[in-house]
């Protein structure tokens, strides 16, 4: 399973960089991908992103299987006011009891918050995971990181 | 966290004119709040397009209304009336469990004891449990014992429990079907409780949960039975309960899994043993009604339980053999319900306000827009539709509401943290979903698992339906689904002043042929992912006679719906079902043997695998889908056929078509279709656009469509995932004209409609709403085709 580079490594610097990239030219499209919009906010040329590095695309993926409640709380983006603020949130991994916001920091646009929970979860997972010696019960469970609809 | 303190729903989704929709409405804290009636145009707040359009409408319902809050008691149970045999002195009770959250987390919305088969409330009367800790549990007024085993959960066992009013002596069973290595023994366990069993007047006999109390509270009369608030609500499978009033042996017990039997001129009572049959007071029999909300008694008293908030029936029993799949066909071995405590049937909320909708109303999308001073809000939605013979225009609008009530309060952005995966990005939500997540009551959407895990197969209307609202992004695509989505379409109908009626899936479905045949053309909504067969067979029928059919998204006529005829005299199309069976993109997959509906019994699943293939309706059926973003069109060399060209007039044949729109940021996007002659493609059919190459990774081929797991199946490399415009004409001089994508419909507000996405559909709604048949092909298109007739271009070549 691909490892998630360490603080401070190029590899992690480029990552950051690009999903920057990628979210700003993103602002304004009624939808989001990790790939840059030749125009800002139109989809008709876009490239590079997840498509074109694979250690990004790997780490996108290893973000996403995450399940609702790890960590804490998978992070989601909450719309408070609609089309005008946004923020981030917590999901509780246990119905029926709703998700809650992780800071008092409010978004003006639905993109940013995207590139920040990138940040966050760069911190939040281990360097390394789904090795023999990351074997738990829950893998016998189905509660092995990898999460389905 | 969040308060949407204003919900309702109405009584109908579709009204007549000059009949009454009643309005059922949840205000919870402001004292008063406002109504007032709109015509509903455009609900998409994005700024790059018209945004909020609505117009307030003159009706007699508006005006201020006094607020009250209206619960939903969800949670389904059988229950019979109290009764004087029902107040048993002794006792025994047995059932087979299929427990599947025998122990839930503390911060569980329904975390505690949950209520087997009960006539107890407040510590007083009987009743067998599964206790906070996950083991049986009998309780005799404020007595209890317990096996101290957890039970299993998705597992079968069978459960017992006797008393003896005169020894005091009371036994309890717990024996799992299945017993691995490592398992303990568990054994039976008696005690003397020495209990005269106190029975409260009113108390009723209940499966699947307990009474919590009687409750003044006027809103209390929405529960079942009205004023008295259930509470245990187990979730699992119960099969075959038995209740007899007398403390049986071991070896009666087993004899009385039997259950009670038919009389006959040898057996003149109503047990497996004339002993037993004079102990039984109720031996239900879920094989019996399935298609209903009553749980058979087959004893001698005809205690049939009344079924709430419909669990999920034709449930696979304790001795499912596995060898017939068809719950009609081998009843005995589906006796089992399947009880949740998030289902919901009915609201059954008191009537706040009603509107006599005049005669000549237009018909139209509507909404009843509710308000508060504090800033409250919240819509529900309703159409205006003409009744047959009496239709206003030659188009028709045919609202897919089965879909909508499919995605009715879905969860997946909350509970599927794996939702993520699927649309390649952070999944946003908005009030509607923070208010659903702490409000499981509201029930959830097909999409969905139910709060214990299992899949989610029937969704009713007589509820707030949150997803069905304006100013609403769906969590999939950043952008309107369903019911907005399909306001982008309204909105440029209105903007470019075609006239048309609005018809609902419901109304093509109890209808037939009557409901589409005046009508020159029918327009679908953006996604019409979920159908009933009546509809098919309509929308067929009215093509084949001359009717045109213009499909404006994707994912269509994909997963076979039916509605529970016990909920008829509720109205048209209360409830709707649909099982997620072997195959499709299925967010849960059902269990072998539950694959045929308990409504209409008809094998459920996707069309595809009942021998109607998708592609067979409109021309063009689903190939893949992606949630990142969308793209956009070109001409094929075909767009030149005369057959199909005047569909591009005033379009270039190099323009770019599509690449804006206020869903993914283009035309093509979501979920896609192609034409496919092998899957039901007529063999005539034109491609006169297509968006082939141009989708991203997270684009990816439907799973029905190929056997193995293989690389090579994203937008990127696959040359089915693609997006086909298409047309094929219908015998008669009917056509049907597919734009075969989701995000279609979202590029044709921009610019105000002034766009190319908008010149194609307004020539091919031109010609397909002009009266008599349309023109006839060129005498050559007439020619003999197979539906695998092609050479395959680079098999020409040779380098």
């Amino acid at each position: 399973m691909i490892s998630i580079p360490k603080k401070g490594t190029p590899e992690r610097e480029r990552l950051i960089a690009t999903h920057k990239e990628c979210i700003e030219s993103m602002k304004g499209v009624p939808g989001c991908t990790i790939m840059k919009c030749e125009t800002q906010g139109d989809t008709t040329v876009v490239s590079g992103g997840f498509q074109e590095d694979p250690l990004l695309n790997k780490v996108l993926i290893r973000m996403r299987t995450m399940m609702p409640g790890n960590f804490g709380g998978k992070l989601v983006v909450v719309c408070t006011k609609v089309e005008k603020e946004w923020r981030i949130a917590r999901l509780s991994g246990i119905r029926g009891v709703p998700p809650e916001f992780v800071n008092d920091k409010v978004y003006d646009n639905e993109q940013d918050p995207q590139h920040d929970i990138f940040l966050m979860r760069l911190d939040q997972l281990d360097e390394e995971d789904g090795y023999p010696e990351h074997f738990n019960e829950g893998w016998k469970r189905r509660n092995d990181n990898w999460t389905v609809t | 966290m969040c308060a949407m303190r204003l919900t309702g729903y109405a009584d109908r989704f579709g009204v007549n004119p000059g009949k009454t929709i009643k309005f059922h409405v949840n205000c919870d804290g402001p004292k008063k709040y406002n109504c007032q009636i709109v015509k509903m145009i455009h609900a998409d707040t994005n700024p790059r397009g018209p945004g909020l359009i609505e117009e307030n409408i003159d009706a007699d319902c508006n005006g201020e209304y006094n607020g009250r809050p209206q619960t939903i008691y969800s949670g389904s149970y059988g229950y019979v009336e109290d009764n004087v045999h029902l107040q048993v002195e002794s006792f025994t009770m047995q059932c087979w469990i299929w427990p599947t959250t025998p122990k839930t987390h503390p911060k569980y919305w329904r975390h505690g004891a949950q209520g087997l088969m009960t006539k107890w409330c407040n510590g007083k009367g009987y009743g067998l449990f599964i206790n906070e800790d996950g083991c049986v549990e009998l309780r005799i007024n404020g007595k209890s014992i317990t096996t101290g085993a957890p039970v299993r959960d998705h597992a079968w066992h069978f459960v017992a429990a006797s008393y003896d009013a005169d020894s005091g002596q009371a036994t309890l069973y717990h024996e799992p079907q299945i017993q691995y290595a490592l398992d303990p023994d568990i054994p039976p366990v008696s005690k003397k409780v020495g209990e005269k069993i106190s029975h409260t007047a009113g108390v009723p006999f209940a499966v699947a949960a307990y009474a919590g109390g009687a409750d003044k509270d006027p809103q209390a009369q929405a529960s079942r039975p009205a004023g008295m608030v259930m509470a245990g609500h187990y979730n699992g499978k119960i099969d075959s309960p038995r209740l007899c009033r007398r403390a049986l042996s071991r070896e009666e017990i087993e004899t009385m899994k039997l259950g009670a039997q038919p009389g006959l001129t040898e057996r003149r009572h109503c047990g497996p043993t004339g002993p037993l049959s004079e102990a039984i007071v109720g031996s239900w029999d879920f094989s019996d009604g399935i298609n209903t909300a009553c749980g058979k008694d087959h004893g001698p008293y005809l205690y049939h339980l009344d079924i709430v908030n419909c669990p999920t029936r034709a449930m696979t029993g304790h001795n499912f053999s596995g060898h017939n799949f068809d719950w009609k066909h081998a009843p005995k071995e589906y006796g089992a319900i399947h009880f949740h405590d998030d289902d919901v049937d009915d609201a059954r909320w008191d009537v706040d306000f009603e509107w006599n909708v005049p005669e000549g109303t237009s018909s139209k999308f509507y909404a009843a827009k509710l308000t508060t001073s504090d800033g409250d809000e919240d819509y529900i939605p309703f159409w205006v539709v003409p009744e047959v013979g009496k239709e206003q225009s030659k188009i028709a609008f045919m609202v897919p509401t089965i879909s909508y009530m499919a995605y009715a309060n879905e969860h997946l952005a909350n509970n599927a943290g794996g939702a993520e995966l699927l649309v390649y990005r952070v999944p946003i939500m908005q009030d509607q979903n923070m208010f659903l997540s702490e409000h499981r009551e509201y029930g959830g959407s097909i999409y969905d698992t139910h709060t214990d895990g299992s899949g989610l197969c029937l969704s009713s209307r007589l509820r707030p339906i949150l997803s069905i609202r304006p100013k609403y992004d769906h969590f999939l695509m950043q952008a309107p689904w369903q019911y907005p989505a399909d306001l982008h379409l309204i909105y440029w109908l209105e903007e470019m002043g075609y006239k048309y009626d609005c018809i609902l899936d419901e109304d093509v479905n109890y209808d037939g042929l009557a409901r589409l045949e005046n009508y020159n053309v029918i327009i679908t909504g953006s996604h019409p992912e979920h159908n009933s067969g009546p509809q098919l067979d309509a929308l067929h029928n009215y093509t084949q006679q001359g009717g045109r059919l213009m499909y404006m998204g994707a994912d269509a006529w994909y997963w076979i719906h039916s509605y529970h005829p016990a909920y008829d005299h509720l109205g048209r199309g209360v409830i709707t079902e649909m099982r997620r069976c072997e195959s499709g993109i299925r967010t849960w997959r059902a269990d072998p043997g539950e694959y045929y509906h308990q409504g209409t019994g008809e094998l459920g699943g996707m069309w595809r695998y009942r021998g109607r293939y998708l592609h067979s309706v409109a021309g063009t059926g689903m190939s893949s889908e992606g949630f990142d973003i969308s793209s956009y069109y070109s001409r094929t060399y075909e767009s030149n056929d005369p057959r199909i060209s005047w569909a591009f007039e005033g379009i270039d044949y190099d323009e770019k078509i599509g690449n804006f729109g206020l869903v993914g940021g283009g035309a093509a996007g979501t979920e896609l279709d192609i034409v496919d002659t092998m899957l039901g493609s007529p063999p005539h059919t034109l491609v006169g656009a297509t968006s082939a190459g141009r989708h991203t990774e997270a684009y990816l081929l439907v799973m029905e469509d190929y056997g193995f797991s293989q690389q090579g199946i994203d937008g990127t490399q696959h040359p089915r995932v693609r997006s086909d415009i298409a047309f094929h004409e219908t015998p008669n001089g009917g056509g049907c004209f597919a734009f075969s994508s989701i995000a279609f419909c979202g590029s044709l507000p921009w610019n105000n409609g002034k766009n190319n996405i908008s010149t194609l559909v307004g020539n091919v709604l031109d010609r397909f709403s002009k009266d008599g048949p349309l023109p006839p092909p060129p005498k050559d298109a007439i020619i003999h085709r197979g539906r695998a007739d092609y050479d395959p271009a680079m098999n020409k070549k040779s380098k």
